[in-house]
Order: structure tokens, then sequence, then C-alpha cells
């Protein structure tokens, strides 16, 4: 499940950089194993939590503990036979919508209608709809933003060059506060917010610093050659573009380690103790393990799927790229944080079409949101129901 | 998982450039035919009338092309109604070449010497106009990149406005053209309606070349 996880989203992470000509395939892939095993080590926790006992109530399964353990196992293989066949068949499904499908529907049959924590499903399922609506918006505003401080700029390279080192600013703040606040728990270090915005700000700075004269290092061009100019601020965005590819390969690992390893939290916990608990430590070990293998995936068929995405990805150039990947993965990232499983996909869909309505890309394909539709549908009636099969199947075999 | 894949859509704007490349190879053609033409070459006219249909037929392939590749689905930065009278402009241009090489393949004509002239005159005037027009469409791809604003949108607007202009002057050049022809008393019918629709064939490379610049300062002002 892991590797699956692995090979197909990060593919979708990672493709704008190596279709705009950032990175190599080669580099891609080590940027993208190195981001997701952090993200999945450092923040995979707190997504874990709300799969795995936020969705059921746990109290049902008091009698029967193993019951628990079964109807994890159940919705696990669910959720990855489903993402077999849907990969098979070319469907958009989400790893993420896969297993919440799956765990109501052992939940409903284990447990009936009540087992089920229904006010928490309805945040997950609108987080689903918010989620890229979100993206959208906050890469539309990222992009116009940009065309108006940059690209409608009588002199592009310059403003460029005085706007890079505020956005690493930025970007540092995220991502570093992303991880500070509540994340680097398995390190036993656990800031307030308030320390850990003052750590980020610090790194924020750092990185502001050590971009700002870098950035004048790049050299000028002749504010007569507009081609050459827009050429050199492109150059200056493949540095954002990689730095943010890094950052949602981040936020894929913390938010989707979870749906491949939360419910083997579960089951460990249950096979340990013997009784449900009503809070159980995920296990360091386990999301290193779900980092392990996403990263095992990546490297398995993450090629092989990068290299389809890089040559028909042409059209996206690294400025682009920035505005959808970093609009989804701070999405992404906030969702998680609330404990909101969503999908990265589907974040990183919606930014991709702000972009576009924003006039920056020269075309496309619209008849994607159907197919999204299609998923959301499909995808939990059918996980839901084979967990549900599963786990009666595996009850009735053993007991 | 193929999501964000299949949202990257074929661009349609890289085969309006190959298109227009198409178009500018056949008015490239269009002064050789002329010298040819008025040096009563008749073999070598033949030779380019096939040369400009061959280029005009890839021409037609890559215009067939696009269109069948935007569909509904498709969202595009501009107007797709815009994006189409743009690829009819460009059409319309290698079609008008296309058509000054099969009247100058109906009859054989000697052009009076008074003529020769200032239609050779017009005859390159409307050619660097029409190149101008096609290095426009070159410009889309900057044009995208700036978000069709900034320093690029201004230089595309200075361009196309250098094209009316001189549109209107190729006007001016083709009426007083028309003046000449119709004054001169030792030429017979069929000749002065040959001349007269080659005049107005190369009136009508200007005017399409003119509706690209007009076209590209619709996507600009949008």
């Amino acid at each position: 499940m892991a590797c699956n996880i692995g090979a197909n989203d990060v593919a979708n992470a990672m493709g704008t950089s190596v279709g705009s000509g950032s990175l190599t395939f080669k580099q891609a892939i080590y940027v993208a194993a190195i981001a997701e095993f952090a993200g999945a080590y450092f923040v995979g926790g707190h997504v874990s939590d709300t799969i795995r006992k936020g969705m059921l109530d746990p109290l049902i399964f008091e009698a029967t503990p193993l019951h628990l353990a079964y109807g994890m196992i159940a919705a696990l293989v669910a959720a990855a036979l489903w993402l077999n066949i849907a990969s098979y068949l070319g469907w958009p499904v989400s790893t993420t919508h896969s297993i919440v499908g799956a765990v109501v529907g052992f939940g409903v049959m284990a447990g009936g209608l009540d087992a089920i924590n229904w006010s928490k499903v309805w945040a997950v399922v609108m987080s689903w709809i918010i989620s890229p609506v979100m993206g959208g918006l906050v890469a539309f505003l990222l992009f116009r933003f940009l065309t108006n401080q940059v690209f409608r700029r009588r002199n592009p390279l310059l403003y460029a060059k005085r706007i890079l080192p505020f956005m690493i600013f930025l970007v540092c703040v995220i991502l570093s506060n992303a991880m500070f606040y509540k994340g680097l728990k398995n390190l036993s270090l656990d800031f307030t917010f308030i320390q850990a915005m003052a750590y980020s700000i610090v790194f924020g700075i750092i990185g502001f610093l050590i971009s700002r004269p870098l950035t004048k290092r790049i050299p000028d061009v002749p504010k007569k050659d507009i081609h050459k100019q827009l050429e050199a601020t492109e150059n200056i965005f493949k540095y954002l573009q990689i730095t943010t590819a890094f950052y949602i390969a981040f936020a894929h690992g913390s938010n989707d380690v979870a749906n491949a390893v939360g419910p083997l939290a579960a089951v460990v916990s249950i096979l340990k103790s013997g009784t449900v608990e009503m809070k159980v430590a995920m296990p360091p070990w386990i999301l290193a393990l779900g980092g392990g293998f996403i990263v095992l995936g990546l490297l398995v068929w993450g090629r092989r799927v990068m290299e389809t995405i890089g040559s028909k990805i042409t059209e996206i150039t690294p400025s682009r790229g920035f505005c959808a990947t970093f609009a989804a993965a701070s999405v992404v990232l906030i969702c998680s944080k609330m404990g909101l499983p969503v999908s990265t996909t589907h974040t990183l869909v919606g930014s991709v079409i702000g972009v576009g309505l924003a006039r920056g890309l020269p075309t496309l394909n619209l008849g994607i949101i159907k197919e999204i539709f299609i998923s959301w549908i499909a995808t939990v009636p059918f996980t839901a129901l084979l967990a549900a099969i599963l786990f009666k199947v595996m009850v009735f075999a053993l007991g | 998982m193929r999501t964000i894949l299949s949202m990257f859509a074929k661009s349609p704007f890289k085969p309006l450039v190959s298109h227009i490349n198409k178009v500018n190879e056949c008015v490239n053609q269009i002064k050789p035919l002329f010298d040819a033409f008025l040096s009563s070459d008749y073999e070598k006219v033949e030779s380019i009338a096939k040369q400009i249909s061959k280029v005009e037929y890839k021409a037609d392939k890559i215009k067939d092309d696009i269109r069948q590749h935007l569909p509904q689905s498709i969202f595009l930065p501009v107007d797709k109604r815009d994006f189409m009278h743009l690829l009819s402009a460009q059409d319309d241009i290698a079609d008008a070449v296309e058509d000054l090489a099969v009247l100058m393949r109906i009859k054989n004509i000697n052009i009076p010497d008074a003529l020769s002239q200032p239609l050779m005159e017009l005859v390159d005037y409307v050619v660097t106009l029409a190149n101008d027009a096609c290095g426009m469409i070159r410009e889309l791809d900057d044009l995208l990149e700036a978000s069709f604003g900034g320093a690029e949108a201004e230089k595309v607007e200075k361009m196309a406005s250098d094209l009316g202009v001189a549109e209107y002057e190729a006007d001016k050049m083709q009426f007083l053209l028309a003046q000449k022809l119709f004054s001169l008393s030792d030429i017979s019918a069929a000749d002065l309606f040959l001349l007269n629709e080659l005049i107005k064939k190369l009136g009508g490379v200007a005017d399409q070349s003119e509706k690209i610049g007009k076209t590209l300062r619709v996507f600009i002002s949008r």
C-alpha cells in the first residue's frame, strides 16, 4: 500500500518540477525520497489519529478488541485492492478517500451505524471538497500576486530578484512551522504554537539572509530584451519550485503515510496490549516503516511514472509550477495539522486549475473535474463495501 | 492516479506557431512568384505555385488538427472564439497566397511597363507586412509567459498598431495602383480583370495580416 502511494502520488508532486526542467528524474527521486520520509516520520502522527479513532467509536470493540484489528487489516486490504484496480483502469482515485471509506465500511459492519462518529466523517468529507477549492483559491491569488509584482513589470527580472528572498522567507516559515508545531513529538521536541512560530521565523530569516546575497549575484539582462528577461526570471523560479517540490513531498509524506500505517498502528497496539485504548501513541517505528515503504515504492516505480508525467507536462513553467505546488502544499499541511485527511492529488488539481484561471497556463483540461467527482462517488462506497465483506469473512474464519 | 497528468492537455498555441511558420513559407513565395510572373517565366510560376499549394496543404492539416483537438472541456487563457478567429486569419493568408498563384496560371499576360514598378512596390510592402504579422504569432510564447501583461504586452500592442498603420498604407497603394490600371487604354478586358483580381488578393493578404494584430490585441485586453 505504501509502495503504491510512493509511486503514484509522489509522481504527481514532483511531476511539475521534472516537466518544467527544474529537476532531472534522478534529482527528483532523491528529493522526493528524503522529503517523503521526513514528512512521514516527523509530522505523520496527527492524521493517523483521525483515521484510527476519530471516525470510529472504539468502545464498540471493548469486548472484542481483536475485531478492531481484523477490521483495520480488512480496511487496509480493501483500500490497497481498490487503489490497484483504479490504477489499472487509470482512474484518479485518492488513497485518502479509499482508506476512509474502508474504515467506515467495516465500522458499520461491526457495530452498526452508531459505531461511526458521523460528524467526524462529515468533517472529513467536507475537507475533500474544501481542499481543492482552497488550493485553487490560494494558487489563483498567489499567481495573480506574482504576475502583478513580477511578470507585468517592465523589468521582470529585477522584481523577481527583489521578491525572491521574501518568498524564500515565506516558504521557510511555513515549512519549518509545520515541522515544529506539534510535529517533532517523535524527537521529544514538543513546541507550543508561539514557540514554533518564533523558531520558524528564525528559520525564515536565515533563509532570507542566505538567499539575498545569492540573488544579487544573478547577472542582469538588458531591459530591452524581453524574451531573455522572462527566461532569466523563470530560472529564478526554478529554485523556488524545487523548494516547494520538496515541501509538497514532505506534506504528502506527512499526510499520506497515515493512510497506509494508521490502521497498522491500531493493529499493533491491540495485539500488544490486547485491549482497545482510547489514546494510543503512534510508535515512531511504524511511521518510519511507512516512510520507508513509500521511498521503496518511489525507487521501484517512481521513475516509470515520472517519465510519463515529465514527457507530457511540458507546458508548465517553473513559476506556474511553484504557485500550484506551494498553494497545494500549504493547504495540505494546514489540513493535516487540523487532523483532516485530505487528498494531495486533488488539492494539487485544484491549485493547478487556480493558476489556469488566473491565465497562467496555455491550456487546461477541465474534463478532469468530472473524473474527480466520479472518484469521490465511487471510491467510498466501493472500499466501504469491500472492507465490510472482508471484515465479516475474517470474523467468520478466525472468530 | 494520473490526475495531474491528464490535466495538461496539449497546448494549442504550439501548433498555432507551426501553422504560422507554414503560412510564412507561403508568404515568402509571393515575391519570387511575382518576379517570375513579371518576367514572363511561366515555368517558374508553375513550379512556385506547386510549392505553395504543397505548403498550404500542410498548413491546412495543422489547422484541422488544432480544430479537432480543441474540445469543449479545454480551458484556454483566451476566448476560444478569438483563438479560432486567429487561426482562420492565419489560414486565410495562406489561402490568399495560393489564390495568387492560381490566378497567374489562368492566362499568360504581359504586364504593361507602367504597372510593373508600382505593382512590385505593393508586393514588397505586403510581404513585409505579412512577415511582421507572422512574427507576432511567434511572440505568443512570451506573451503567455508574461500572462498577457507588462513589457511584452506593450511590445505586441506596438506591433499591432504598426501593423494597422501599414495596412492603411497598403490600402492606399492598392487604390492608386487600381487607378493606374484602369487608366490604361491598350489593355484587354481579360488582362484587366485578372490584374485587378491579383491586386485585390494582395490587399486580402494585408487585411488578414492586420486581423492577426487585432486579435492579439483582444487577447491582451481581456
